[in-house]
């Protein structure tokens, strides 16, 4: 039988050799490096028979076959019998001889290799047991399975999130929202905490109640604006006191559950991102030479097996043809451009710097006009003699001006960049990134910017000699700030909420009718289909989960808003994916890109916890509404409170908090950083080196066989 | 778990269990699938085990395989007489590789064969421009297909004799970040 084999090998490698006088395959076979292969034929001679301590008729085959196991490995170490690469009844026989093996063990071992195998058993039954717990995971197999990973990574990605606010949405409910409402529903003495300084009368004058007759419609307005009755309930920062109640036998301090839970919910959302983001980095397998999507990748790792309809199938040859296709033009446009002369690069250059000047005068452009928006929708609605008062509709639009322009900005700038990137002439794969990280700087630059412009006015830019703020610290049209600035958050999320829905409602329902019944309409060619766009919907809820981190310290109930708005939005999306959605034709990298969408989220954390943080030590709080009325900062709750401990746990605190113990830490963490860095570095340069080596030693071994074959000759 | 079924013995059952990555229930279910795919065929008991054979036409119909272009390579690396024709045994080994369970060596030992065309235990050219091709439905040209064997050659290729070893290939997977969610079969 070997030597039928080796004959017909003999003769495919003559078909396959380049040709350079090969040696006889047989040699090769006779490798330890080929023995790994398990050989085809009716009789499975497989990788491994041999069982340290077993009699095995298998063991006296004519070729040295390399156990399976080392010697002297113990069981926990070997791999588990179902990852061996052999076939079924190998396995069966392999398990056979194991357990005989195992029964000559002494009565120790054979109770710890049962204890082993009960623990096994019992953590594959928990898997199988909290597999059933995880959420829509039906759905998004069904997703996965027609229309690809990409996508189910955006649903992924959204469920994740849900999950996210919602845990958090529990921790703020269980301490601020629930034990208020119950202290006030079992009506508990209320101790006020404020100290009785001075304070200009006019600072108080806050009173938000509507009285006499009101119609109907003003309770929908103040519903959707978040003004009159709204401002009075436990969504705004406002009705919360600044009181401890006596309960059982402690003191709940009102103020500082309050801070202490918008601190901690911060802090809980950048634990669990951070865990995600690691879980996925180590997945997307970060190497040197890691390119978005290289060939291989595209051959071997490109069809995927879990597709099952035909459309989807036939959808999948063609991206993939799309995208090799797409791989060498990029190939052929990349040697062009390396052979233009120094002054075609010098216009190309040029070219581009005034482009990227003109996307600076673009965002600057759109931010100016956000801020100037922000600034004439508050007088308007602020102000007591504005021309808008007493008609709803106007009064409404007035209070979401700010929302308007924000998402005219974020509709239309991505649109001409679109259209400026052509022009650059970038290979395609930086023109994706590009485009995406200028996108991602629009949405959260005309956040920040909505901030600067309700800080400027709040504080009077920071000048306490302005008519406004020069009797209680900050704008006297603010009498209560802090709900100011919730309720344009609140107002930003159900915008967003709304917009999403009239666009699947008025663009993607029509586009879909259009496309089914008027395929030949002009319109339809130039526009096609809708595609499925994983990027900017993602973009999408990174916007909307900051808008909930920014606004949760003066908007407690905003995570429970943003848990069922996330819900409502997986279903609209899931509902407009089945209905109106075609794959898109360039398949979205899922694995790469999942990590760069948790990336942008905690940028996005991070820039929702500057607001948060400025308030809590830079600002002082409104004196006529709020937990921290009559506290010159917020931070001076914990502060006082930690005044309250008993003196060793002060000092303790106190040193944490000061210099001498921040400086060293910091000077710590550094030094670990630099070694990290220094490590990766080491590393990098030694995986190359053992590819090099790896290189010479194919040819090593080739070289030797040829000069055995020659001699043996 | 009371033994309710007449199917396998407790012990076929444990062996299942331990040799692929499916629970017993998920066995069952798989036994099922395999009966319904020729009933007159496959036996409803297993207890003796019956040597049943299915032929490579009723495999390759399957909803889950049918619309693959390397059915017949994944048929053929799994059964035991190489011609696509599969016993129970070979069926339950072939979807327990592809599960999501199974480790990314494992599936990439079986991915190295399956791309493995002339089974010479090397991927050549020849394999690659043939794998291409299903991959494309032969709609590129032959320059376009040589240029990307070409490049996968150049990327993969380590010991530069013109055509991937199992050693290349795995540590060519290693660096391909979506094998693992593509090579994958849901059933």
């Amino acid at each position: 039988m070997e030597d039928s084999r080796e004959r017909s090998l003999g003769t495919r490698s003559d078909e396959a050799g380049s040709g350079l006088g090969r040696p006889g395959p047989s040699l090769f076979l006779q490798l330890p490096s080929n023995q790994t292969l398990r050989f085809r034929g009716n009789k499975a001679e497989a990788w491994g028979a041999a069982v340290e301590g077993a009699a095995e008729p298998l063991a006296d085959d004519p070729q040295e076959q390399a156990p399976p196991y080392a010697e002297g490995e113990e069981e926990e170490d070997r791999k588990p019998l179902r990852e061996l690469p052999l076939c079924l009844e190998e396995k069966r026989r392999l398990r056979v001889l194991q357990e005989q093996a195992a029964s000559r063990l002494s009565g120790w071992q054979l109770w710890r290799a049962g204890k082993r195998r009960t623990l096994r058993h019992f953590k594959s039954q928990a898997g199988a047991v909290m597999s059933y717990a995880v959420m829509w995971k039906s759905t998004l197999r069904h997703i996965e399975g027609h229309f690809g990973t990409g996508i189910e990574s955006y649903f992924s990605f959204l469920r994740f999130l849900v999950l996210m606010n919602f845990v958090a949405s529990l921790l703020v409910v269980g301490f601020v929202v629930a034990p208020n409402a119950a202290f006030e529903a079992l009506h508990l003495n209320w101790t006020s905490r404020s100290s009785n300084t001075s304070v200009n009368a006019s600072c108080l004058r806050y009173n938000p109640s509507v009285y006499g007759l009101v119609s109907y419609f003003t309770y929908i307005m103040d519903l959707l604006s978040g003004k009159g009755f709204m401002e009075l309930t436990y969504l705004f920062y406002g009705k919360y006191q600044n009181s401890a109640v006596e309960f059982v036998s402690f003191s709940y301090n009102v103020p500082l559950a309050y801070l202490l839970t918008a601190f901690f919910y911060l802090l809980f959302c950048l634990i669990w991102i951070v865990r995600r983001s690691v879980y996925w980095l180590k997945r997307s397998l970060v190497s040197e030479d890691a390119s978005l999507g290289s060939y291989s990748n595209k051959v071997f790792a490109g069809w995927d097996f879990g597709l099952m309809q035909p459309s989807a199938v036939q959808l999948r040859h063609k991206s993939i043809r799309y995208e090799l296709r797409m791989d060498l033009e990029e190939e052929m446009f990349r040697r062009r451009l390396a052979e233009q002369t120094t002054k075609q690069r010098a216009t190309l250059y040029l070219l581009r710097g005034l482009l990227n000047v003109l996307v600076l005068g673009l965002l600057a452009g759109g931010f100016f006009c956000i801020y100037l928006a922000a600034e004439y929708s508050q007088r308007l609605v602020g102000s007591d003699n504005s021309p808008v008062k007493g008609q709803t509709l106007l009064e409404l639009l007035a209070a979401y001006l700010p929302s308007i322009v924000i998402t005219v900005a974020n509709l239309l700038i991505p649109m001409i960049f679109g259209v400026i990137v052509h022009l650059e002439k970038y290979p395609l794969s930086f023109e994706i990134k590009i485009t995406l990280l200028r996108n991602v700087f629009l949405r959260l630059a005309s956040l920040v910017v909505l901030l600067i412009s309700l800080w400027s006015q709040i504080t009077c830019s920071r000048d306490l000699q302005h008519s406004d703020c020069k009797d209680c610290g900050y704008s006297r049209l603010f009498l209560c700030w802090e709900t100011s600035v919730g309720q344009e958050m609140y107002k930003l999320l159900i915008f967003d909420l709304l917009i999403m829905l009239l666009v699947v409602v008025f663009v993607e329902f029509p586009r879909k009718m259009l496309v089914t019944y008027l395929p030949s309409c002009p319109l339809v060619k130039l526009w096609g289909q809708q595609e499925f766009m994983v990027p900017s919907n993602v973009l999408d809820l990174v916007y909307g989960q900051t808008l909930c981190w920014t606004g949760a310290l003066f908007c407690p109930l905003l995570p429970v808003l943003n848990t069922l708005k996330y819900i409502v939005v997986f279903y609209l999306k899931k509902l407009t994916l089945y209905a109106n959605c075609q794959p898109a034709e360039r398949t979205f990298r899922a694995s790469s890109s999942n990590f760069f969408f948790l990336l942008v989220l905690l940028l996005g954390l991070t820039i929702s916890c500057v607001p948060a943080l400025y308030s809590m030590f830079a600002m002082s709080p409104s004196k006529a509404c709020g937990p921290f009325r009559g506290e010159p900062t917020m931070w001076n709750t914990v502060s006082s409170a930690i005044s309250e401990l008993p003196p060793t746990a002060q000092e303790f605190l106190e040193f944490v908090g000061s210099l001498a113990f921040a400086v060293p830490l910091f000077l710590l963490l550094s030094i670990v950083m630099f070694y990290l860095v220094a490590l990766a570095g080491s590393y990098s340069t030694m995986v190359k080196g053992l590819k090099a080596q790896l290189q010479l030693e194919g040819q090593d071994k080739l070289f030797l066989v040829k000069q055995i074959s020659e001699l043996s000759q | 778990m009371g033994n309710k079924q007449t199917t396998f013995t407790l012990e076929q059952l444990d062996a299942y269990q331990d040799t692929t990555f499916f629970t017993k229930k998920e066995i069952l279910r798989l036994f099922y699938r395999y009966r319904d795919l020729a009933p007159q065929l496959v036996p409803p008991d297993y207890t003796n085990k019956p040597y049943v054979k299915l032929p490579y036409e009723l495999i390759g119909s399957m909803p889950e395989l049918k619309d693959n272009p390397f059915r017949q390579r994944i048929a053929e690396v799994f059964s035991e007489d190489g011609e696509g024709n599969m016993t129970l045994d070979d069926f339950l080994d072939m979807f327990s590789v592809m599960s999501e369970m199974a480790p990314r060596d494992l599936k990439a030992y079986y991915a190295f064969k399956i791309y493995d065309f002339n089974n010479d235990d090397y991927i050549c050219k020849s394999d690659l421009e043939k794998t291409v091709n299903k991959l494309t439905r032969k709609e590129l040209t032959p320059e376009e297909v040589n240029l990307v064997c070409n490049k996968v050659l150049d990327e993969a290729d380590m010991d530069n004799d013109g055509k991937l070893s199992l050693e290349d290939f795995q540590h060519m997977i290693v660096r391909a970040p979506d094998f693992l969610s593509t090579f994958h079969i849901r059933i």
